[in-house]
């Protein structure tokens, strides 16, 4: 009986934590259709703004924030330097967003060195649920992505940007004769999207050792979520999408080691993206 | 005629400067240089020229990909450690009726062919697009060099796995022993040449020719009849092969594999040779991928992460202002003077 | 039903787009070695009717023959092999090959031998008017030429049948008048069939081939030019629409 309810608080959080690493590149990817593969050299930089702002004395909720703030800034430099005149040619983002991740990695190791850094955990201990400990850092992060999923949604549904931000998926051209400053849109986009990698890396800092290439443990994962939940289905699809991917990990795992319980989910996902390109919530 | 005045003439009108300008003219210069090399050089060097000259033929193998078909697979690594892997366990096996060294060579063509023909197709027949493939390759990257970890009875795991040096089997003339560095160069560079030569051949064939139409504009040539899939799924066999096939030579040269041998760093490593060596020139890769991993050598003693941040900058820079490559710099440098 | 020289015919076809009806039960045929005009307002779903002919979309209903042969079915490369081939509205190219490694890998897909190949591709570029230009890369081709260049390739794959869309868009008027000459030396002197979307009157009138006429997803009317000139219902579609 505990078994079944710790698979379950398992795959509970590992979806949300999942949601939360891919939910900038679920952004950047469904809204202006660049395939970041600078999505986990932006998780990294926020872990390691993290750890350099909470070493610096500040408290660990500023530096959240500031970190992510940092990336943002990193990212609307890398769109207005690079990525804005290659919005068109979806390959070549893909390649030019890969070299960010080699330029970057490389400051990364010449700014705060190859050593392992730790964030300290700033809501350490765990709480009891009917006899399973479950962290109470995790908890808390869980819902943070619940709560940034959600807020959102509302900003995308119910606000007058995001009526803008969705009109302009719809249909780019009739956007740009509605009046709208499609550029401008996309750079906010872009750089939304870099600030919740920022923002993501610096909540997941504390739960792992820091090191250059913390991100890429998520890169692959997080694009997987992306594709298998729909490109476009911002909101449901990255909860579906990391439940799949994150719930299916925790149920391999049951049987066999955690590594091959990753390379099956890949395996899955590979089938899964052959079959259903358009991810699972659209049909046909 | 007015025919007269085109550059398609046939090979008769071929004047030996033309041959001298062409790549395989350029080519045959490397090799030759390659080879004279260990006359005047020992040591070190002659020990580790032959894995950046299979390191070359692994960025050929993305080579083919992607400057003429115009795909690129972030998983060569994969192949590559694959192939080191199935030379590792046939030399332990022994081999049975034939010769160990041998059954793992054609062991690896087989399986980095059929890897890639089975994933090939699998993606292809469904039409995945050309980005999507990139997150899949870069995926089997990950999954193989995760099987290498898991699967610690067979590979080692973490610790790797120990590989002996092959020897050349003649059978009936004896045994050849490769323990020395020398003759090992001299096994591997005729290898290698070998490699450079079917790659060459392929892109001037027919079917070389509709993987440029492929890269160029796959749904018009889908329109004209052709099942590019089978094409492209052909494409990633070779590749695939090819990567193995390296792989496996280089396994036996280093006597070593370990599972970052397969990771995504070493991966896009291999994109970033491809890049910079000039992508539409296999001779250019070549030498992209035996040059780069050289400097890379030699400088990451001194200064690994600002020679790695070069490396970052020149990618990006190659992809923004000269995407083909130093080759295609190169190229259009002796097409300038020429024309005059 | 089926007459001898009878080389493409559709039953019923239509064609659906969630609401939006884009051909409504279409019958159509075309004899061998007949050139047809298709015109219409915008929206009038001709091009989706060449795209279902040519297997670029799959009806919603009703069956295509081409030959005696069913190939509602079949997909776009099979359809191609047996010689139904396309042209696009905007020209669609291997842009960054010659103009001769263009026509190379349309020949490259039909039976012509190896040695033959060249004398193939001379011919193609030849009546396409683009001998001279054979080692142009085709993006830095006008875009008249690139309209003939694609023209080039369709031959160059052996097609019986070309679905040519609005080959004259952006065309000067020379070039324009040139291609009529091409089309109806295609079907003349080479025996070719041809639909040709066209929005080009004097075009039209010149090429003296029967039209169809499709409005809102519809055949409105078939015949000769002069009699289409003058069809009351014809004249109401076109002057409503302005």
């Amino acid at each position: 009986m505990s078994t079944a309810l710790s698979v379950v608080v398992d795959a509970t959080l590992i979806t949300l934590i999942l949601a939360l690493a891919a939910f900038g590149l679920a952004i950047i990817y469904g809204l202006v259709g660049v395939i970041n593969m600078g999505h986990g050299a932006m998780l990294t930089l926020g872990a390691y703004l993290t750890w350099a702002a909470t070493t610096a004395g500040l408290p660990f909720v500023i530096s959240i924030f500031l970190a992510a703030a940092g990336v943002a800034v990193i990212g609307l430099l890398l769109e207005h330097i690079v990525i804005r005149s290659f919005y068109d040619r979806p390959f070549d983002t893909l390649l030019l967003t890969w070299g960010f991740f080699l330029v970057s990695t490389e400051v990364i190791k010449i700014v705060f060195g190859t050593d392992l850094r730790n964030v300290a955990n700033p809501v350490p201990g765990a709480f009891d649920l009917g006899g399973i400990q479950i962290p109470a850092y995790r908890t808390m992060i869980a819902g943070c992505s619940l709560l940034l999923i959600a807020g959102s949604a509302l900003v995308f549904f119910y606000t007058a940007l995001g009526i803008k931000i969705r009109a302009l998926i719809q249909n780019r051209e009739m956007a740009s004769l509605l009046g709208l400053d499609v550029s401008r849109m996309y750079k906010l986009v872009f750089v939304t999207g870099s600030f919740m990698a920022g923002l993501a890396g610096a909540l997941i800092s504390p739960m792992l050792s820091v090191d250059p290439y913390i991100g890429n443990i998520f890169l692959v994962r997080s694009f997987f979520v992306v594709i298998i939940g729909g490109i476009g289905h911002l909101l449901g699809g990255t909860l579906i999408g990391s439940f799949l991917i994150g719930g299916s990990e925790t149920l391999f795992a049951l049987f066999s080691g955690q590594v091959f319980a990753q390379t099956a989910v890949f395996a899955v996902a590979i089938v899964v993206l052959r079959f259903r390109p358009h991810g699972v919530l659209r049909s046909g | 005629m007015k025919q007269r005045t085109l550059k398609h003439r046939s090979l008769l009108g071929t004047t030996p400067g033309d041959l001298l300008f062409s790549e395989p003219g350029a080519a045959l210069i490397v090799f030759a240089i390659l080879a004279l090399l260990p006359v005047f050089f020992s040591g070190y060097m002659i020990y580790i020229l032959p894995q950046y000259m299979l390191f070359g033929v692994l960025a050929m193998s993305l080579g083919l990909l992607w400057g003429f078909a115009g795909l690129v697979s972030f998983g060569q690594a994969g192949f590559f450690a694959l192939g080191a892997y199935t030379m590792g366990l046939s030399m332990k096996s022994g081999g049975g009726i034939i010769d160990p060294a041998y059954l793992g060579l054609l062991l690896s063509l087989v399986v980095g062919g059929i890897l890639a023909a089975a994933v090939g197709y699998f993606l292809f027949s469904a039409g995945v697009r050309g980005t999507y493939f990139v997150l899949v390759t870069l995926a089997l990257s990950i999954m193989l060099e995760q099987i290498a970890v898991s699967q610690s009875q067979i590979t080692g795991g973490w610790n790797g796995m120990f590989i002996d040096r092959m020897s050349l089997n003649l059978g009936p003339f004896g045994k050849i022993s490769l323990f020395d560095d020398a003759p090992m160069y001299y096994v591997i560079l005729p290898a290698v040449a070998i490699i450079y030569v079917i790659l060459y051949t392929i892109t001037v064939t027919r079917f070389g020719k509709i993987l440029n139409g492929i890269r160029e504009n796959e749904d018009r040539l889908i329109s004209l009849g052709f099942n590019a899939s089978l094409y492209k799924t052909g494409v990633f066999a070779i590749s695939g092969a090819v990567a193995c096939f390296a792989g496996a030579l280089y396994g036996t040269h280093a006597n070593f594999v370990a599972p970052s041998l397969a990771g995504v760093l070493f991966s896009t490593e291999v994109v970033v040779w491809v890049a910079i060596g000039g992508r539409g020139s296999l001779l250019g890769v070549l030498l992209g991928g035996i040059l780069v991993a050289s400097f890379s050598n030699y400088l990451s003693a001194i200064t690994p992460e600002y020679w790695q941040l070069v490396l970052g900058l020149l990618f990006v820079a190659v992809l923004l202002y000269f995407r083909g490559g130093v080759a295609g710099a190169v190229a259009q440098l002796v097409n300038a003077r020429r024309a005059k | 039903m089926k007459t001898a020289s009878e080389l493409l015919r559709t039953e019923g076809l239509t064609k659906r787009f969630r609401g939006l009806v884009a051909n409504d039960s279409i019958d159509f045929t075309l004899k061998a070695g007949e050139l047809r005009c298709v015109i219409g307002p915008n929206g009038a779903g001709k091009t989706t009717l060449i795209s279902m002919i040519s297997g670029h979309q799959q009806p919603s209903n009703g069956a295509i023959w081409f030959q005696g042969q069913n190939i509602t079915k079949l997909s776009i490369i099979e359809r191609a092999r047996r010689g139904i081939s396309r042209k696009f509205q905007t020209p669609t190219l291997f842009d960054n090959l010659s103009a001769y490694e263009n026509v190379e890998l349309a020949v490259l897909r039909t039976g012509c031998p190896p040695r033959k190949r060249r004398s193939r591709i001379l011919e193609v570029l030849d009546l396409v008017r683009l001998v001279d230009l054979a080692d142009t890369t085709a993006s830095t081709l006008s875009h008249g030429q690139r309209q003939w260049l694609e023209v080039g390739l369709l031959l160059a794959n052996d097609a019986i049948l070309l679905l040519l869309d609005e080959p004259t868009a952006g065309m000067t008027v020379e070039e324009t008048a040139s291609t009529g000459r091409l089309i109806r030396r295609l079907g003349q002197e080479l025996g070719l069939s041809a639909i040709i979307i066209e929005h080009d009157i004097n075009f039209i009138r010149n090429l003296q081939a029967p039209v169809t006429v499709l409005h809102l997803g519809r055949v409105l009317v078939e015949g000769s030019f002069h009699d289409i000139e003058h069809d009351e219902q014809v004249r109401s579609v076109y002057l409503g629409d302005q």
